[in-house]
């Protein structure tokens, strides 16, 4: 009996830990969680918030406060981030000499998934 | 099955013979071949063992297949005709899955509509099969599981990859909003993105209806007397039907004629390869075949950008140039260049770059070039004893129609069904596939090959020669075998 308790204890924990952990994994299809991508590739530099400006510690680290963006702008700088820059020949867009981190963060993201990350970026008050 | 739906094609192929004064056992003659054995596309010899048998393995297992395409849904089907006990799940998001995907060159010609190709994934489950309406986002094949978009966590004992493959529009520049696709479903946002200016491409189920209504506009534009470009492209990955990217140059061209408007018309043909097609026989007909219909050509050109604006098609051109003396190789050198060039279109068809969907190209079960790596022959894994994979998604040279799944199911099928017994996997695919080369309408050439890199037809007659009767037999024969062979596992 015990034994019985104890697995459906278990496979109860399995099930909730897998209720709360939706995977979700930007460039596959899928309806874009702009929040989910934002968490993943965005809030390690930009902060949860959008108004981090540095690294912790590393005081010649910066960035620029990104919370409140309009949308169109942040769209537009990531898909040249992304894509290149048409009116350069499809060259690296290299904004503050951060081109390179930021096309390997978004050179999963589809052109809706970045409209979407950019509205959310916008939205960060 | 359903026979109404066979009434209704067979019925009408008896008309389009009766236009020609023959009855279907006349037309069947003429080809030397049975009735049955036309309507089964050919008795062609498969390597995978007896057809008929009727003992089914008493082998069990949880055997999960992610992807209700073709060749999802009818090895699915093969299995519960082979297995006393059968315990198979299909996981398969998209309402429309099992659509006739070959039926839209057809669709792209104006000879069949949209609603010729629909069929949904849920008149075509076998019984006894489960079906999980989720997307597989991840493989975790050290512990047999998969996890859905859901976040359902389903394990398996044995797993088949046939997910199909991805049209990778937005590798091209100018095309970055379309975004990836999949033949089947609304793909509102990719073609709002190749926009109403002239360009298409037959390779979504939606696609193929907006190329027939822009091949019927640029016909227009040529009939009334401007001169019209017509430009057709094939990338440089593997492709689906290799054959598809011409077949729409040919039925373009047959429009033209028929509309009278065909010395107003230019059609060029821009592949990334160095030849029509792999196998020199068939490359020599075709190319017989372009300078009979005054197409032009040109090898080794890669779209990668098109500018919607000015109606431009921009390529990656590659040659080889002869370069100094190499005292070491006492040779020339070959120095490979490459240039933009940039062409003016009024059509554009678009055959996009094709890759494995990155759920599956970046798991443990994907290769370097994302396809899933299997034994080309027993199509088992190569890294894990109980995955194995067929259709587009499968890393199989020459293998990405609906022909080569009809030879990889049966194959597929034994060689699980001895892995679950214990045995060992006898069963071989040596690459056949098929196209039926549309050049007229009217006229196919039915290529048939295989690795050989030889053609190997099925029936007794030149494989160069076009032939109407595969026309009849693509346009009224093939798709029942399909649907209704090919589904239920039997053909």
């Amino acid at each position: 009996m015990k034994k019985i308790v104890l697995s459906m204890l278990v496979a109860s924990i399995g099930l909730v830990a897998a209720e709360g952990t939706v995977p979700y994994k930007s460039g596959l299809l899928l309806p874009p969680q702009a929040d989910k991508i934002y968490e993943k590739e965005c809030a390690h530099c930009h902060g949860k918030d959008g108004k981090a400006t540095s690294f912790a510690g590393s005081s010649r680290v910066s960035y620029a406060v990104i919370a409140g963006m309009d949308a169109a702008t942040v769209a537009k700088e990531l898909k040249e981030y992304r894509g290149g820059e048409k009116s350069n020949d499809y060259r690296l867009h290299n904004k503050y000499g951060y081109g390179s981190i930021m096309r390997s963060a978004t050179k999963d993201l589809s052109w809706e998934e970045i409209d979407a990350v950019a509205k959310y970026v916008s939205g960060l008050k | 099955m359903d026979n109404k739906y066979i009434d209704k094609m067979l019925s009408e192929m008896d008309k389009d013979l009766a236009k020609q004064g023959m009855s279907r056992r006349d037309a069947m003659k003429l080809a030397g071949i049975t009735g049955a054995g036309m309507f089964m596309g050919g008795a062609t010899s498969a390597s995978a063992a007896d057809e008929n048998k009727t003992v089914k393995s008493n082998a069990k297992g949880k055997i999960v297949i992610v992807g209700g395409g073709l060749a999802g849904m009818s090895t699915a089907a093969r299995l519960t005709l082979n297995l006393s006990d059968p315990d198979i799940t299909v996981i398969e998001p998209q309402e429309l899955s099992v659509s006739y995907q070959p039926g839209q060159t057809l669709v792209g010609g104006g000879i069949w509509d949209e609603d010729d190709i629909a069929y949904k994934r849920d008149d075509f489950v076998p019984d006894g099969v489960k079906i999980v309406k989720e997307k597989v986002i991840l493989f975790n094949p050290q512990e047999n599981k998969v996890t859905t978009d859901k976040g359902t966590v389903i394990s398996y004992d044995y797993l088949i990859l046939a997910t199909g493959l991805h049209l990778d529009f937005e590798r091209i520049r100018g095309l970055e909003e379309a975004g990836r696709a999949m033949s089947a479903g609304d793909n509102e946002r990719l073609l709002k993105a190749l926009g109403d200016d002239g360009i298409c491409s037959i390779y979504t189920a939606k696609g193929a209806t907006k190329t027939w209504e822009q091949m019927q506009k640029y016909i227009a534009q040529a009939k009334s007397g401007k001169k019209t470009k017509f430009l057709f492209t094939h990338p440089s990955t593997p492709v689906k039907c290799g054959g598809a990217p011409k077949k729409i140059m040919y039925l373009t061209n047959a429009r033209l004629k028929e509309a009278g408007a065909r010395e107003n018309a230019e059609l060029t043909f821009y592949p990334n390869g160095g030849a029509m097609f792999g196998i020199p026989e068939y490359h020599d007909a075709i190319l017989g075949q372009f300078k009979r219909e005054d197409f032009k050509w040109h090898y080794r050109h890669n779209l990668i950008e098109v500018d919607k604006k000015n109606k431009i098609a921009v390529f990656d051109a590659k040659w080889q140039e002869k370069g100094p003396w190499d005292p070491v190789l006492k040779d020339y050198e070959v120095i490979p260049k490459h240039e933009k060039v940039r062409v003016p279109y009024d059509f554009l068809h678009i055959t996009p770059p094709q890759l494995a969907p990155r759920e599956v190209a970046e798991s443990d079960l994907g290769s370097a070039k994302g396809w899933v790596p299997v034994n080309k022959e027993t199509l088992q894994h190569i890294r894990y004893e109980n995955v194995f994979s067929l259709g587009d998604v499968a890393q199989v040279p020459m293998g990405k129609t609906g022909g080569s799944v009809r030879k990889q199911y049966k194959v597929l099928v034994d060689n699980l069904i001895a892995l679950m017994n214990g045995k060992t996997l006898e069963a071989k695919y040596a690459g056949y596939t098929v196209c039926p080369l549309i050049t007229d309408i009217g006229t196919v050439m039915l290529a048939e090959f295989d690795w050989t890199v030889k053609p190997t037809p099925s029936f007794p007659l030149d494989p160069t020669v076009e032939r109407w009767m595969w026309w009849l037999m693509k346009v009224h024969a093939l798709k029942p075998m399909t649907m209704y062979g090919m589904l239920s596992g039997r053909a």
